[in-house]
């Protein structure tokens, strides 16, 4: 009796975002405009042109924000805000500059939708790409705090070591 | 309920003599109490969360914070316990209330003592002597090693004898600094032992086989499990499905140890949090492994007509002789950093036990490292201020903060102690009082720190050695409160952790310690926690 129906299995469909369509609040466009606030720090610091490697990790990374604490959810809808007007206001480049090192938004306690969109969304976003790999654009070759090094083995170490020096 | 052996807190001692109780005998009818509540462990979204905000979810003042003891009371803020004397230790911070214990946020530095720390009595004419030597303990202390996983170097010439389950983790560059100047001037240094579990030696213990260490740098929450915590460990027991008469409750508040005569103990009475209902249980032996100052503060409440003021106390000891580790800190300015030298992990490599000596022991041995984080930099806070590469990279490069970090060994006073406080705590426990006041030549032996470390930072090319932050006396390493002794007119407990005067209590905590020695007390815990279980497996 199935035979003339044109099925698709959910299987088959595009697996993008899988973790962020299970939030349903958080959707497509605004995870983009997110992971757009996330290559303006690379950026603004480094040099990689392969941080797409990044995404999964990024998108996981929300999912998880927003499991520790559902406010998350506000607080990246007040980020997604902070930028279209400053984007507004400045242009698309120098909106990410200033919300990335605009002095006004270190204010502690972050009372200013700006100062809660540097401390709770765009820091949290730059200590994830540190230890996403970001760390090696700043002298540091093969680990740092937060980065998965790697095992302890006999041959290969995963971090710097004294004989390095050598 | 016909109990065999009660066991009181579910840190690593309460969970190495279970371990060691059950492989002798699975079906074991063991109880073990826990005061606190679960937390969830190898959890990816808590372990990002430690990773940026640098939070614990048991740290105190985070939504966690039911783990922890609040701070002192203050003008402003309620708070919790009582500090009396001339020096407070913070118990913020310094315990869990947890299932697992304080191995819930524990660094996992894994230290033997030395054989003079057993004597030191006899040594220094300080304290008392343990009434066991190292050699009684030494087989136990490699059993430990294994139990709790460590990572550590065989060759390391401080011991004879090491067999660590694991490779030690090399020096990092980092230390590369302070190896060169401890060589010039003579000071001996080797790995640091730690609680990590890395690739297995040999297939044996493919048998405890756990995702080895991935260097995450996250370490007091580490993702994979690697870093040994009590909690996983006994999750592991319970998942076997082994010991069917193994059982664990939690949110059960002990309040008194039961005795039907002067001499044999009956059971104990918690407090259920969970029924809000006191529960009298009744068993063949009880074991007090709740930390030092539970342990010894379970004793006093326990008043009755045969011991009037609490269980083991004719002598006045219980809850005395307090000690703890001062933690110091001292920093300088390293001019020139070219190699770009920058904290890779979360745990220390390197360590030196040079003044950890029986020279040293009649002023207080210490020990120094070289702390994670040194040199002192940090990307995420600089981007955050909004510098820009090259000002992060200079930053880097020049005037770099350098830091030494190590524990003294104090010794024990009688006027030292803790107490019941006649107040609830959130867990329901009675809150404590610490009575605690360095000695007087404790100054002068960091002023002599002080210049040892100022000669190590001159070596390295650093300058102004100053304290960077004042020297923490937090709890972490309160010890010797029901001390070991071979007669009750000087410590609480015999050299099988048993109160002097009953058949059948065993306090098995830091408490028992006879003295601290200048090294984390976790690995000679563990160990006596293991020789304990032997002793009662040959009962």
């Amino acid at each position: 009796m199935y035979k003339n129906l044109i099925f698709m299995a959910k299987y088959n469909i595009d697996a993008k975002y899988m973790v962020a369509n299970s939030l349903n609040e958080l959707n497509e466009d605004a995870i983009e405009k997110l992971w757009k606030l996330f290559q303006s720090i690379e950026k603004f610091w480094g040099n990689d042109e392969n941080i797409d490697r990044m995404k999964s990790n990024f998108i996981v990374f929300l999912s998880n924000r927003i499991e520790i604490d559902y406010n998350y959810l506000a607080e990246y809808s007040n980020a997604i805000n902070v930028i279209e007007e400053l984007t507004n206001e400045l242009g698309d480049k120098d909106a990410y500059i200033k919300l990335l090192t605009d002095p006004s938004a270190n204010i502690s306690p972050p009372t200013t939708r700006l100062a809660r969109a540097r401390q709770l969304v765009s820091n949290e976003f730059i200590s994830l790409y540190l230890s996403l790999g970001g760390f090696k654009h700043f002298g540091s070759k093969l680990n740092y705090q937060g980065y998965f090094g790697g095992a302890n083995t006999e041959k290969v170490i995963p971090y710097r070591t004294n004989k390095d020096i050598k | 309920m016909n109990i065999d052996t009660i066991i009181i807190g579910t840190g690593v001692a309460g969970t190495a003599i279970a371990t060691k109780l059950l492989e002798s005998n699975p079906t074991s009818n063991i109880l073990m109490l826990e005061a606190g509540d679960k937390q969830t462990m190898r959890d990816f979204s808590l372990f990002q969360n430690f990773l940026v905000t640098n939070k614990l979810p048991n740290d105190s003042n985070t939504i966690y914070d039911a783990f922890c003891d609040l701070d002192y009371p203050k003008q402003e803020t309620i708070g919790e316990n009582q500090s009396n004397g001339n020096t407070q230790i913070p118990l913020q911070g310094g315990r869990l209330f947890m299932y697992g214990g304080s191995t819930g946020h524990w660094g996992g530095w894994s230290f033997r003592l030395k054989p003079e720390d057993f004597k030191l009595k006899t040594n220094t004419g300080k304290g008392i002597d343990w009434p066991i030597d190292y050699y009684d303990l030494e087989p136990f202390y490699l059993e430990a090693e294994h139990f709790i996983g460590v990572s550590g170097n065989n060759n390391d010439p401080t011991f004879d004898n090491l067999q660590y389950p694991y490779n030690e983790f090399p020096f990092t560059i980092e230390d590369g600094p302070y190896i060169d100047a401890f060589k010039k001037l003579g000071i001996n240094h080797s790995n640091l032992p730690i609680a990590r579990y890395g690739l297995p030696k040999t297939a044996i213990i493919n048998e405890q086989f756990h995702a080895p260490c991935q260097t995450t740098g996250t370490c007091k929450y580490c993702p994979f499990g690697s870093r040994y915590v009590a909690a996983n460990n006994l999750d592991e027991l319970i998942q076997k499905g082994s010991y069917p008469n193994f059982k664990i409750i939690t949110n059960a508040v002990v309040k008194e140890v039961l005795m039907e005569s002067k001499n044999k103990a009956s059971g104990i009475i918690y407090y259920d949090k969970n029924s809000n209902k006191e529960v009298k249980i009744y068993s063949n032996k009880i074991i007090l492994a709740a930390g030092a100052i539970e342990s010894a503060k379970i004793l006093l409440r326990s008043e009755s007509e045969n011991w009037k003021d609490g269980i083991g106390n004719d002598k006045g000891l219980v809850g005395r002789n307090l000690v703890s580790h001062p933690y110091f800190f001292f920093k300088a300015t390293l001019p020139k950093n070219e190699k770009m030298l920058q904290p890779q992990m979360g745990f220390p490599t390197l360590v030196s036990r040079h003044y950890d000596s029986a020279e040293e022991q009649w002023d207080g041995k210490f020990i120094l490292i070289n702390p994670v984080s040194s040199p002192k930099v940090n990307l995420a806070k600089s981007m955050s201020k909004g510098m820009k590469k090259d000002e992060i990279i200079n930053s880097i490069n020049q005037n770099v903060t350098v830091q030494i970090q190590g524990m003294l060994e104090v010794f024990s006073h009688r006027d030292n102690r803790v107490l019941n406080s006649d107040k609830r705590n959130r867990f329901g426990l009675n809150e404590t009082i610490i009575n605690f006041s360095k000695d007087e030549n404790f100054d002068n032996r960091m002023n002599y720190i002080q210049s040892v470390v100022a000669k190590i930072f001159e070596e390295m090319g650093a300058k102004n050695t100053t304290m960077e932050m004042s020297t923490s006396w937090r709890a972490d390493h309160a010890a010797c409160t029901t001390r070991m002794s071979d007669s009750p007119n000087n410590g609480v407990v015999d050299k099988n952790l048993r109160v002097h005067g009953v058949d059948n209590l065993y306090v098995c905590s830091n408490s028992s310690f006879s003295s601290l020695g200048a090294v984390n007390p976790t690995l000679t815990l563990t160990a006596l926690a293991l020789r304990l279980g032997s002793y009662l497996n040959k009962q």
